[in-house]
């Protein structure tokens, strides 16, 4: 069975998830085999897939849920909070 | 990272070509090629062989291969019949969107993907719907 994570975590006040904030992100959630969904308010996208990320509009301050699925889920969560709260504009 | 894909992008203006190149290198970091040819050598709208040739050869020193995008018609058929001249098959031209094709190509190869996945990567900006 494979392993699940997932937790939350807030952009950063001043930083939208567009552009280079995004592809930041998406370049962190491609280091891993795990599949990887990313929440925000507007909806919900693979956090793999830059154009679907860029279309969730994500505001800064806006909370994002981060579920994985895979061996590396555990991994693929964290890194990925780390890189959302480390995001700068 | 063994090596890198480099990505080329062909328009008739190269106003077009250049500002999507500022864009996709902004979103992938200076370690991803990425090259413009854009316009006609004497300057004007139009595509020009040589010109693709050479940002071909520039993109390609990353050594992972190159992906060119085109904007429209007659810039794709330019690449078509260069790559059919020099086939090989480190020279690959994606059936993808200018733009989005393009930026998520050039990230794709920011985080090492191979040749395969930057062409899948970008043709896979195809579906994409913006609202």
């Amino acid at each position: 069975m494979p392993a699940s994570s997932e937790t939350a975590v807030d952009l950063p006040a001043s930083v939208d998830l567009h552009a280079r904030p995004a592809a930041d992100f998406v370049r962190t959630a491609m280091r891993f085999d795990a599949a990887i969904a990313v929440a925000a308010p507007a909806g919900q996208a693979d956090a793999k897939s830059l154009l679907s990320v860029l279309a969730l509009g994500a505001k800064g301050g806006s909370r994002l849920v981060l579920r994985a699925e895979g061996a590396d889920a555990a991994e693929a969560v964290d890194a990925l909070a780390g890189c959302v709260a480390a995001l700068r504009d | 990272m063994a090596s890198t894909v480099g990505i080329v992008v062909v328009s008739h203006s190269s106003a077009l070509a250049e500002g999507l190149v500022e864009l996709a290198r902004e979103m992938a970091g200076p370690a991803v090629p990425i090259e413009p040819a854009g316009g006609r050598a004497g300057g004007g709208l139009g595509t020009d062989a040589d010109r693709v040739r050479d940002a071909i050869a520039r993109a390609g020193g990353g050594g992972g291969g190159v992906v060119v995008l085109g904007d429209l018609g007659s810039s794709i058929l330019t690449v078509r019949h260069l790559l059919e001249r020099r086939a090989n098959g480190h020279v690959r031209l994606a059936d993808a969107p200018f733009v989005e094709g393009a930026v998520t190509a050039a990230v794709a190869a920011s985080a090492g993907a191979g040749l395969d996945d930057v062409v899948a990567a970008a043709e896979g900006a195809r579906g994409a719907r913006k609202l």
